[in-house]
């Protein structure tokens, strides 16, 4: 009898494991779902599309009137052409052959002081009003192969460090007189 | 004997007596878990359900813009060309600020749905184009994208066009 009772409440306790062991099993599930989902689609689809289109609108952008750009070819230069090369091939001379007015500062300034001043200009206008944090960097890799230098300082507005969940445009190279020129932005929210 | 008895008796009343006090304090602990996990489940299911909800919105707002960038009526052209990227043209933009109006819901209602399409130029001018504009009535949720995109205007330059700078914002509600 003894025996009978012991073994009906061994029973009992095993049973009343089982269901602590199963809650507890569908309470981790639940922590698993959580943790392990995903960051959402569009977020990820926008970052990588912004940063391109970015990019690309950026460098076919031609330098306005206003800009009263001193060169000795027609037509208004193109960021992403005339005024690139221009910084890359004078960025160490005092005088360079493009000479525009900055759109924030209204003063007539060197092709790569002018670079920097419009790309923060545009980038500010559009990725800074949506508080995205960004960073533009041009690069000039010469001929001789050495390492790549900064043409005009990096543009850096909240930053985007290696760690942070990020994307980038892509190199958009360029190639000039001095050498090649990459242009990458990093995007990150 | 009979006094034994007794004693035995009322031993054993009060064992099952303390028996019966865990029985009820283990089903108690019990149903108190079980409803813990279901409050926690219904929660989550009215969470699940409100980013499924996001999600949907998201992917709308995801298709619209794509829709917007290479629509035929914005994207620059040249012929039989291949067109170009992230690039509207700006003779296109005020034809079809006037033809989106017109045929709005005829038309572009079948394509956008609820939503809100704006091109915004920030260099050389301040420009902006509102090109389909049709809000819910009374929604509940908006969902903005915006697009960087270059301005492409034939009439300005002198040998070649001359390229702005702007964004396309696409909004749509839910």
């Amino acid at each position: 009898m003894r025996r009978m009772r012991k073994d009906v409440r061994g029973q009992m306790e095993v049973i009343g494991l089982v269901v602590i062991v199963i809650l507890i099993a569908l309470g981790m599930l639940f922590m698993a779902t959580f943790a392990l989902k995903s960051e959402p689609q569009k977020k990820i689809f926008t970052r990588k599309g912004l940063a391109y289109s970015t990019m690309s609108a950026m460098m076919k952008t031609t330098i306005s009137e206003e800009a009263a750009c001193y060169s000795l070819s027609q037509g208004a230069p193109k960021i992403g052409g005339d005024i690139i090369e221009d910084c890359a091939k004078y960025k160490d001379v005092d005088i360079s052959i493009y000479q525009c007015i900055g759109p924030t500062s209204g003063k007539t300034l060197h092709s790569c002081d002018f670079l920097h001043e419009m790309i923060a200009y545009s980038l500010q206008n559009t990725l800074g009003s949506w508080n995205k944090n960004y960073e533009f960097h041009s690069q000039l890799i010469t001929f001789k192969g050495e390492e790549a230098v900064d043409i005009i300082e990096p543009i850096v507005s909240g930053g985007c460090p290696k760690w942070k969940e990020r994307d980038s445009s892509g190199l958009f190279p360029i190639n000039t007189e001095a050498g090649l020129v990459e242009n990458s932005l990093y995007l990150c929210d | 004997m009979v006094k034994m008895k007794n004693r035995m008796t009322r031993r054993m009343a009060r064992k099952g007596q303390l028996q019966m006090t865990e029985t009820i304090a283990i089903l108690f602990i019990f149903f108190i878990l079980l409803l813990f996990g279901v409050i926690f489940y219904f929660r989550y299911q009215k969470i699940a359900f409100q980013e499924k909800q996001e999600e949907l919105l998201a992917a709308r707002a995801m298709e619209s813009t794509l829709k917007t960038l290479f629509m035929p009526e914005l994207i620059c052209s040249r012929g039989e060309a291949e067109p170009e990227d992230n690039c509207f043209d700006v003779l296109k933009l005020n034809a079809t600020k006037k033809t989106m109006q017109q045929h709005l819901d005829e038309y572009y209602f079948e394509i956008f749905s609820y939503a809100t399409i704006e091109v915004q130029e920030t260099y050389p001018e301040n420009k902006i184009w509102l090109l389909y504009d049709k809000p819910k009535p009374e929604f509940t949720r908006k969902e903005p994208t915006f697009f960087v995109v270059t301005l492409r205007d034939e009439l300005a330059g002198i040998n070649q066009p001359k390229y702005g700078f702007g964004y396309v914002s696409v909004t749509v509600y839910s």
